[in-house]
């Protein structure tokens, strides 16, 4: 037997490989017995009471060092029974030679905390070829002395690997802490959380859904995997029913059943509760690599569960706040201030890269009159109606907003007059054929319409400002001329010219005069 | 450089391979090389550790593996493409059972290396056989005719009071493996997924049968599982035992403390290739059998491809593989060392017809988690055994919760 070079021959300097943890402690001490007895085996093996089950742990053989999956139950007149039973050696011999079983003991609990695991049993089986000497008594009882002294030292590996999992946990839950606390924005946190999950307990798969109480719906809303790719699980949508899927069984707080007594091991169900109320459910999965979930994992996951129902809490507020502040809550539209803010990133990102932009301006139709007649309220379905309309006509990359009473703006990126005008007459003709129902009138229902002016960028302006002045110019042509259709600036502006020369002053759209809407007809069907 | 073998029944692969590895660094004494030994629980584990944190658990840069983890290691990233890594390999030395199953992939990609390979078979005591009137023919026994033989060695060894069971599973880890209930399931028709590979078929008749007909021989005292044999000194293939069911060949007399020279070998008892899931027949009355193949591979993010590639070439090398395999009554996955040892075998002629009906399990993604769910509830069913506490109902009932997870797997990846 070679002896390892950074050893001598005592416990003590072999149990320094217990600092590295319990497999570098186990190949240690195996090499250690083996050079101390001159064996040419050695095995380290686990005695499980319950089960009656001796495990084959690490085994050492000629000089090589290997793991191998052995199970035997021994008999009650066997050497390993009698070993285990009055924890005294006992040597024997087989087929293949000389052995002694030599049994051991340990109680670690004021390491583990964990009560089920707090006592280990198990023998280390000395091995010699059959032409070598026999394992004597008192050989066998120095054995017994030599292993007791190394596996004191199990307790000090079996110390520094709990200890270096703790370690990994507080950090964990710090920076997990720190991850939650950071996110703020939906989407955001959704990723944070699934990546920080996966990046300090690494399962195979995490998955998020949250509930959508308005449609009784469980939603997913992003999964990620074992390396840590995320990817979104919208398509998935699961009726909050009894008896509709497990997962509406969890949230709903009803049995799983057989099936999921055997999933338990490694799948956690995770509900996400805030002040009671089910928020989400966060499932994570070691289903494919079939890895039981630890039992410290579970505990530390559950406490993150309040965490992060609380987070996806917060963000959803968040969210919503944010939505107010932005949003036209009528509409639906951005608000004036919102839209500042993107129009001047996207007017540098035209400048930029020398990309058209286009601006439209308009307003409803006799709106004043709409409110002074019909009251406020036909007014806001009114304005809800075109709101709905300008929604659903605009490419993903516009930005629409509602500018102040009737009046809004549609931003068009990258967008030529001429597509700005087809957008435009596209609005008109939808706004048109739009009925408003007004009850309790002789008037059953109200008809609207929308009058639109539109600028280009660099055409007609060559600063925010100017394009949007150039916008309103447009407009205000419009309402003046012809109701109920849209105008290119560039348009209005020689059709203002030639106006002005035949009435031989020069007017051009900009010198607006007085604009007003009042004691103008406006459109009813009666 | 790491290299992880998987673990063996003794100490003769890790020590081929100590020899094999030692003459590498001789070689090339500016690379550094050293290996560990793993199951394939802890393999596996490992390798889950390292994609769950590849810092803390690093991976090896060459490892060996089960040829039917391939495809899902190759998906989770963790393996080379090994026709980028050197261009002289030719996965075509290979048999041809094993070409046509395992080919370069999707544009001529080769995830691992075919290095060797046993074939389950039934090994004997002619002398116990012929005094319980058992006479195989050329094709072996039946499994109602083996099972009848067992059945009179069991009343004989009660009469006379021995403590010898008349079965043996030498490579066992104590309880029933995969390896041990698959040829019975495949001859039955049964198997771990249907034909189409689409859905899972644990609980299909003829798999549970096969199952049973394997537990039952521990239940009827034919065989003990979690036998303490072992442990004791008395080998795996202890005397009084007059069969072992065993994948390497113990008439080689290399390990597993067989009896070389007194023992008998014959195809696996009624084993019916055409049943097969996969199966690749050269003639058509070949009695065929289920054959594994371990294979060698290059993790991807390996820090020394260049050390790792010569590793491999040198590992891979026809005269190294054939020495290596012989080592531990294996064959070798080169077609030309494979043939040799056909040649040479005691047993070449029944080894060669069962390679030319080889069975194969498939690669894919799915396979290596589903065959884990299997062993899991025969691990729980030898336990059961052992406790005296077995019965049908509750393998069924395991068999239909394992089924239910690898079809909801199979729907996932």
């Amino acid at each position: 037997m070679k002896k390892p070079k950074h050893y001598k021959d005592q416990p003590e300097d072999y149990s320094l490989a217990a600092f590295a943890g319990r497999e570098a402690f186990l190949k240690a001490a195996l090499e250690a017995v083996a050079h101390r007895f001159e064996l040419d085996g050695v095995s380290f093996y686990e005695y499980e009471e319950k089960t009656s089950l001796l495990r084959l742990v690490l085994k050492l053989e000629r000089g090589v060092i290997f793991e191998h999956e052995e199970n035997s139950i021994p008999d009650p007149d066997s050497s390993a029974y009698e070993a285990l039973k009055n924890l005294k050696p006992v040597s024997f011999r087989g087929v293949a030679g000389y052995f002694a079983a030599v049994p051991f003991k340990l109680d670690y609990s004021g390491v583990s905390r964990q009560k089920s695991s707090s006592v280990s049993t198990g023998l280390v089986r000395l091995e010699r070829y059959a032409r070598k000497k026999r394992f004597s008594p008192s050989e066998c009882s120095a054995a017994m002395t030599y292993i007791g002294e190394f596996l004191r030292n199990y307790y000090k590996a079996e110390f520094f690997s709990l200890n270096k999992k703790y370690s990994r946990n507080i950090e964990a839950i710090t920076e997990l802490t720190e991850v939650f606390a950071g996110s703020l924005r939906v989407r955001d946190s959704f990723r944070h959380i699934l990546a920080g999950i996966q990046t300090y307990f690494g399962f195979d798969r995490v998955r998020l859904y949250l509930i959508d109480e308005k449609n009784r719906k469980l939603k997913g809303e992003l999964s990620a995997d074992i390396r840590g790719q995320i990817k979104s699980i919208a398509y998935e949508e699961i009726p909050l029913e009894p008896g509709a899927h497990r997962f509406a069984d969890i949230v709903l707080g009803r049995s799983s059943g057989a099936f999921m007594e055997r999933y338990k091991d490694c799948v956690l169900y995770l509900p996400l509760v805030v002040q009671g109320v089910t928020i989400g459910l966060l499932i994570v999965d070691n289903l494919l690599s079939q890895q039981r979930i630890a039992p410290e994992d579970l505990v530390l996951l559950k406490s993150f569960a309040g965490q992060i129902g609380l987070v996806l809490d917060n963000v959803r507020l968040f969210d919503k706040v944010e939505e107010l502040s932005l949003y036209d809550e009528l509409t639906r539209l951005p608000l004036r201030r919102y839209f500042n803010q993107r129009f001047q990133e996207e007017f540098y990102r035209a400048e930029r890269f020398k990309q058209p932009l286009a601006i439209i301006w308009g307003d409803v139709d006799y709106f004043k009159e709409v409110n002074d007649t019909y009251g406020h309220q036909i007014g806001d379905k009114a304005l809800k109606e075109m709101g709905r309309v300008i929604l659903s006509n605009l490419r993903k990359i516009d930005f629409p907003c509602r500018y102040g009473g009737d009046e809004v703006i549609i931003m068009l990126p990258q967008a030529t007059g001429v597509e700005a005008l087809k957008l435009s007459q596209r609005l008109i003709e939808e706004i048109s054929e739009v009925r408003i129902p007004v009850p309790f009138s002789k008037t059953r229902e109200l008809k609207i319409s929308m009058s639109l002016g539109i600028s280009t960028f660099p055409q007609d302006a060559a600063s925010q400002e100017k394009l949007l002045e150039k916008a309103d110019d447009a407009l205000y042509w419009v309402k003046s001329h012809c109701r109920g259709h849209a105008a290119l600036y560039a348009e209005s502006a020689a059709a203002g010219q030639s106006e002005a020369e035949r009435a031989g002053g020069v007017v051009v759209p900009g010198s607006k005069g007085k604009k007003t809407d009042s004691g103008e007809k406006y459109n009813v069907n009666d | 450089m790491l290299i992880w073998l998987l673990s063996d029944s003794d100490s003769s692969k890790h020590l081929a391979f100590s020899e094999t590895l030692s003459g590498f660094c001789s070689h090339f004494t500016d690379i550094k090389a050293e290996f560990a030994v793993k199951t394939r629980h802890s393999l596996w584990e490992s390798i889950f550790a390292h994609l769950r944190d590849s810092k803390r658990n690093p991976i090896a840069d060459i490892i060996e593996i089960p040829h039917n983890w391939t495809a899902l290691l190759a998906k989770l990233g963790l393996l080379s493409d090994l026709s980028r890594i050197f261009e002289d390999f030719n996965p075509l030395a290979c048999p041809e059972f094993i070409t046509r199953e395992f080919g370069p992939g999707e544009g001529g990609t080769v995830f691992s290396a075919p290095w060797w390979m046993e074939a389950p078979a039934l090994f004997y005591s002619p002398s116990a056989l012929k005094a319980m009137g058992g006479n195989p023919g050329e094709h072996g026994l039946s499994w109602e005719e083996f099972s009848a033989v067992l059945e009179k060695l069991s009343i004989r060894r009660r009469a006379m009071g021995s403590d010898f069971y008349p079965l043996c599973f030498p490579a066992s880890s104590g309880a029933l493996g995969l390896n041990d209930v698959l040829p019975r399931v495949w001859s039955r028709g049964g198997g771990l997924f249907s034909q189409d590979l689409s859905r899972a078929s644990f609980n299909k008749d003829e798999t549970s049968a096969g199952i049973q007909d394997l537990l039952n021989l521990a239940v009827n005292g034919h065989a003990r599982l979690f036998s303490p044999a072992l442990f004791e000194g008395a080998g795996y293939f202890h005397e009084g035992a007059a069969f072992a069911f065993s994948p390497r060949d113990l008439c080689s007399g290399r390990g597993m403390g067989a009896p070389k020279s007194t023992l008998g070998m014959l195809p696996w008892p009624g084993y019916n290739p055409a049943q097969a899931p996969k199966v690749w027949q050269a003639g058509a009355n070949a009695a065929g059998g289920p054959v594994n193949i371990n294979n060698l591979a290059v993790f991807s993010g390996t820090a020394d491809l260049k050390a790792a590639a010569s590793l491999l070439k040198w590992l891979l090398k026809p005269e190294r593989v054939g020495k290596f395999t012989a080592a531990f009554s294996v064959f070798p996955c080169h077609r030309a060392e494979f043939e040799e040892r056909l040649e040479n075998s005691r047993q070449g002629g029944l080894y060669r017809r069962i390679f030319t009906g080889a069975s194969l399990r498939p690669n894919i993604t799915v396979y290596p988690t589903a065959e884990m769910l299997l062993e899991r509830v025969l691990w729980n069913m030898s336990l059961s055994v052992a406790r005296r506490d077995y019965s049908n109902d509750d393998l069924t009932r395991e068999l239909i919760i394992a089924q239910g997870e690898a079809d909801y797997l199979l729907s996932l990846y």
